[in-house]
């Protein structure tokens, strides 16, 4: 794991703390690591909907993807006391889940196109006539912008819109994503999104 | 796409990537996840999963087998679905027989028998929270009127200085 982080550090703002989802869950696991032991459940309950989008967002199916979360928070739990940053927990868990999720993508397929790029053109391409028409009545126009996105950036926003504002860097960090990704400036991922949906006439801007 | 248009849209890209968060790139971020929310949402369940099995695994429990389930007098009683259940299961530590009697009043008397048993906690988990009993000197206990349903019993069986929990698989009352 890169460098631990202070996790506070990001969060005070003109003397006030800034809650986060990731202050919100070191504090429930450092109160857990006291002794109380029923903030696990509030830290398994707070952070799962964070960590479901991370393990799909490496193309697993529903029932792998829950044995991913299932081993994880098991590692955590038996490997509570030696994590040395309480408070850094849920970049602890999204690095290893990530990690756990490729890890079991790997083994289960022999053929992944590994540069994003290429396999994001290859599934427009493969994509066929009845996926198009379904996209289209759907008209979640939101849907195929995203989908046209390169696959770092998908899973990027798709991790980062689980978490709060203060959130951001410290989770694209534990993406493996170059700094400045996203927060403080909106990075490259969130200005290829916008620049997608400025140019299309049937998007309503909000 | 020429490459004057394509240098131009580069810098565009940069332009935007650079500056700061705004409240529509927050309002975008909230679309994303009520899309991702709606595309793909969190399994039923899938939180109280994990916390079962992170708390199983915390509490060092041994999960217990269904070793026998025996419709008592099936031959005899096809025609009647008041039919009496003896179920067995299975640990380490102890063995357990419980024979489920539905009562009239739609509720189950539970009369169980954990061997080694004497004095035993035990603790069947239902729906509605658990109810709570202790073995006599020779592991029996009763649980006179539950509601039916789902239920898991978790006995607590000493061990050394400590208590070890056993799990039964779920069972329906």
């Amino acid at each position: 794991m890169p460098d631990q982080v202070v996790l506070n550090r990001c969060c005070m703002s003109g003397g006030t703390v800034e809650d986060s989802l990731a202050t919100r869950a070191g504090h429930l696991f450092s109160e857990y690591r006291n002794g109380d032991q029923a903030k696990m459940a509030d830290l398994v309950r707070v952070l799962t909907p964070i960590l479901w989008h991370t393990a799909r967002s490496a193309r697993l199916d529903s029932a792998t993807a829950e044995d991913v979360l299932q081993t994880v928070w098991l590692t955590l739990v038996r490997k509570s006391d030696t994590i040395t940053e309480p408070l850094a927990v849920l970049q602890w868990l999204v690095v290893s889940t990530k990690r756990e999720a490729w890890r079991v993508a790997r083994n289960q397929l022999r053929f992944r196109p590994e540069d994003p790029e290429f396999s994001t053109s290859e599934a427009s391409k493969s994509e066929s006539i009845e996926d198009t028409v379904l996209r289209d009545e759907s008209d979640n126009r939101l849907w195929r912008h995203i989908e046209q996105l390169p696959e770092r950036c998908r899973t990027l926003l798709r991790v980062i819109a689980f978490a709060d504002r203060p959130d951001y860097a410290e989770l694209a960090k534990a993406l493996g994503m170059p700094q400045g990704s996203i927060g403080p400036t909106r990075g490259r991922c969130l200005a290829k999104l916008r620049i997608a949906l400025a140019h299309d006439p049937t998007w309503e801007h909000r | 796409m020429n490459e004057s248009d394509n240098d131009r849209q580069i810098e565009v890209e940069d332009e935007l990537a650079a500056e700061e968060l705004d409240p529509s790139d927050f309002a975008l971020l909230n679309s994303l996840r009520a899309t991702y929310e709606e595309r793909d949402p969190v399994p039923d369940g899938l939180a109280e999963r994990i916390q079962f099995h992170v708390t199983l695994d915390a509490l060092n429990t041994e999960v217990a087998t269904l070793t026998q389930l025996d419709m008592a007098a099936a031959g005899a009683r096809s025609a009647t679905t008041e039919a009496v259940r003896t179920i067995t299961f299975t640990s380490d530590s102890l063995t357990t027989m419980v024979t489920l009697t539905p009562l009239e009043d739609g509720t189950v008397r539970v009369d169980g028998w954990a061997a080694p048993g004497a004095g035993i906690r035990i603790e069947l988990l239902l729906a509605d929270g658990p109810h709570n009993t202790y073995a006599d000197e020779d592991g029996r206990f009763v649980f006179e009127a539950v509601p039916c349903g789902l239920a898991k019993f978790a006995l607590y069986v000493p061990h050394d200085s400590e208590l070890s929990t056993v799990l039964s698989p779920a069972i329906e009352l």
